[in-house]
C-alpha cells in the first residue's frame, strides 16, 4: 500500500484541519503552564502563611517591624473612628494591641469585634494599612434581633480570630 | 427530527429519574436558600451564596476523584475499556465547570464579606491551581492521536492531579488562611451553623451531586458517539486510501505493460 503523504488538495481534505486543531491544543497547554507558573509564583511571593498575629510582630521570623506584612487581630470594641476619610482602630490579639490607620473605608462587613487582616507597614507605633480584609469565622448564626442586642452589649473577645 | 433521535439515544429511564430528582432538590435549594433560611448575623444576605459555593466545591472534588478512579480502572483493566476513559473525561469536564462556579461564587462572597474579590491566600491559590491543572488535563485529552494514546496519557495526568485535592482541602489547616475553616466537616463534631441553613446546604450538596451524575451520564454517552464517529471516519479514510493505492498500482502496472 502506498503510504506517502498526499500533496493534492482534493485528495487530502482532513489532514490540514487536524494539524491546526493539534497546534491549538499545544498553544492552550503553553498558556496553561504559564498560568500555573504565575499562580505558584504569586502564592510563594505572598508567603504560605497569609498573616502574622498582632502578638507576633517583632517576635516571629517574617513579622519584623518596618517590613511590609499582613497582621491579623480583632477590631477592639469602642476603638473604631472615622476621621477625614481615614479609618482608625485598635487591633487586638492575645492581649497585645496595635493602632491601625487606613485611608478610606475598608468595605466588606468591617465592624468592631470582627477579626481582620491588615496589610501594610508598622511606622513607629502605628500600623499604616494599605488593604484591610475581614476574616470571617466558620460559624453561621441566624440574624436575630434579640441576639444582636445581647451581642452588642458584650465586650468582644480579644482572643477572637 | 435529529434532536429527537439524539434525546432518545442519550437518555434512559435512570437518567430521567436522576434528572427529575436533581430538579426537585435544586428547586428546594432555590426556595430554601432565597426565602426560607435566615440572614447571617454578620454576613447578612451574602450567606446565601454558600448554598451554591459549598456544594459546587464538593462536586468538583467528587468529579476529579471520579476521573482518577476511572483512569485507574482504565490503566489496570486488561481490556482497557474506553468506557472508563470517557467517564474520566466527562467527569473532568463537569468538574472544571463546577470548580469555576466555586471560584466565581467565592469571589463574589469575598467582595461582600472580606472587602475584596481575591486574595493570594493558601485556599484560594491552591483552588485556582487545581482548576488550571484540570483545564490542562482536558487540553491533553484533545491533543490528538489514537483513542488509546488519549486514554493512557490523560489517565497518568489524572492520577497525579488528584493528589492536589487534599492539599486544597487541608490548606486552611496547614497554613494561616483568610478563608474560614470547614464548618460541617470540622473534625471536632461541632457544626457551627444554624439548623435551617445546614438543612438547605445538605440538600444543595445532594442536588448538585445529582446534577453532576446526570451531566456525566449524558456527557459520556455523547463522548461515546464522538469516538464512534471518529472511528467511522477513520475507517472511511482508510478504505478511501486503500482504493486510491489500488488504482495507482493498476495504472502503474498497465503503463509497465
Amino acid at each position: 500500500m502506498d503510504l506517502t503523504p498526499r500533496t493534492s488538495e482534493v485528495n487530502a481534505p482532513l489532514a490540514p484541519r487536524k494539524r491546526n486543531t493539534k497546534w491549538g491544543y499545544v498553544a492552550l497547554l503553553v498558556v496553561i503552564v504559564l498560568a500555573g507558573g504565575t499562580i505558584v509564583t504569586k502564592f510563594l511571593t505572598s508567603a504560605i502563611d497569609y498573616y502574622c498575629n498582632v502578638d507576633e510582630i517583632g517576635s516571629r521570623v517574617g513579622c519584623e517591624p518596618g517590613r511590609r506584612i499582613r497582621v491579623q487581630g480583632t477590631v477592639e470594641k469602642g476603638s473604631l473612628k472615622s476621621v477625614n476619610n481615614s479609618t482608625n482602630f485598635v487591633m487586638i490579639f492575645n492581649k497585645k494591641t496595635i493602632q491601625v490607620v487606613y485611608e478610606g473605608d475598608p468595605g466588606g462587613i468591617f465592624q468592631e469585634c470582627i477579626p481582620v487582616v491588615a496589610q501594610g507597614r508598622l511606622v513607629g507605633e502605628v500600623f499604616e494599612a494599605t488593604r484591610i480584609e475581614v476574616k470571617h469565622s466558620n460559624a453561621y448564626v441566624a440574624d436575630n434581633a434579640d441576639r444582636l442586642k445581647k451581642a452588642e452589649a458584650q465586650v468582644c473577645s480579644p482572643q477572637a480570630g | 427530527m435529529e434532536a429527537q433521535t439524539f434525546t432518545a439515544r442519550v437518555a434512559t429511564p435512570t437518567t430521567r429519574l436522576v434528572g427529575a430528582m436533581a430538579l426537585v432538590s435544586m428547586a428546594w435549594v432555590v426556595i430554601g436558600g432565597l426565602f426560607v433560611t435566615p440572614r447571617d448575623v454578620d454576613q447578612g444576605d451574602a450567606v446565601r451564596i454558600m448554598y451554591v459555593h459549598v456544594p459546587t466545591a464538593w462536586v468538583a472534588y467528587l468529579a476529579f476523584i471520579v476521573t482518577a478512579v476511572a483512569s485507574a480502572c482504565w490503566l489496570l483493566s486488561r481490556k482497557h475499556s474506553m468506557g472508563f476513559d470517557r467517564v474520566a473525561g466527562a467527569s473532568a469536564e463537569v468538574g472544571v465547570v463546577f470548580m469555576a462556579m466555586t471560584l466565581l461564587s467565592g469571589s463574589l462572597w469575598g467582595r461582600i464579606t472580606w472587602g475584596s474579590y481575591w486574595a493570594w491566600d493558601p485556599r484560594l491559590t491552591t483552588t485556582a491551581f487545581l482548576l488550571v491543572t484540570y483545564i490542562g488535563y482536558l487540553a491533553v485529552r484533545g491533543l490528538g492521536g489514537s483513542l488509546e494514546q488519549r486514554a493512557r496519557r490523560s489517565a497518568v495526568i489524572a492520577l497525579l492531579a488528584v493528589l492536589e485535592i487534599p492539599l486544597v482541602h487541608f490548606s486552611v489547616l496547614m497554613w494561616r488562611s483568610l478563608h474560614q475553616k470547614a464548618s460541617v466537616l470540622s473534625g471536632d463534631g461541632d457544626i457551627k451553623m444554624d439548623g435551617s441553613m445546614l438543612t438547605t446546604l445538605l440538600v444543595g450538596v445532594i442536588g448538585f451531586t445529582l446534577t453532576f451524575t446526570w451531566l456525566v451520564l449524558h456527557r459520556q454517552r455523547v463522548l461515546a458517539m464522538q469516538d464512534a464517529m471518529q472511528m467511522t471516519q477513520l475507517d472511511a479514510a482508510l478504505r478511501e486510501r486503500a482504493n486510491e493505492s489500488e488504482n495507482k498500482s493498476v495504472i502503474e502496472s498497465s503503463r509497465l505493460k
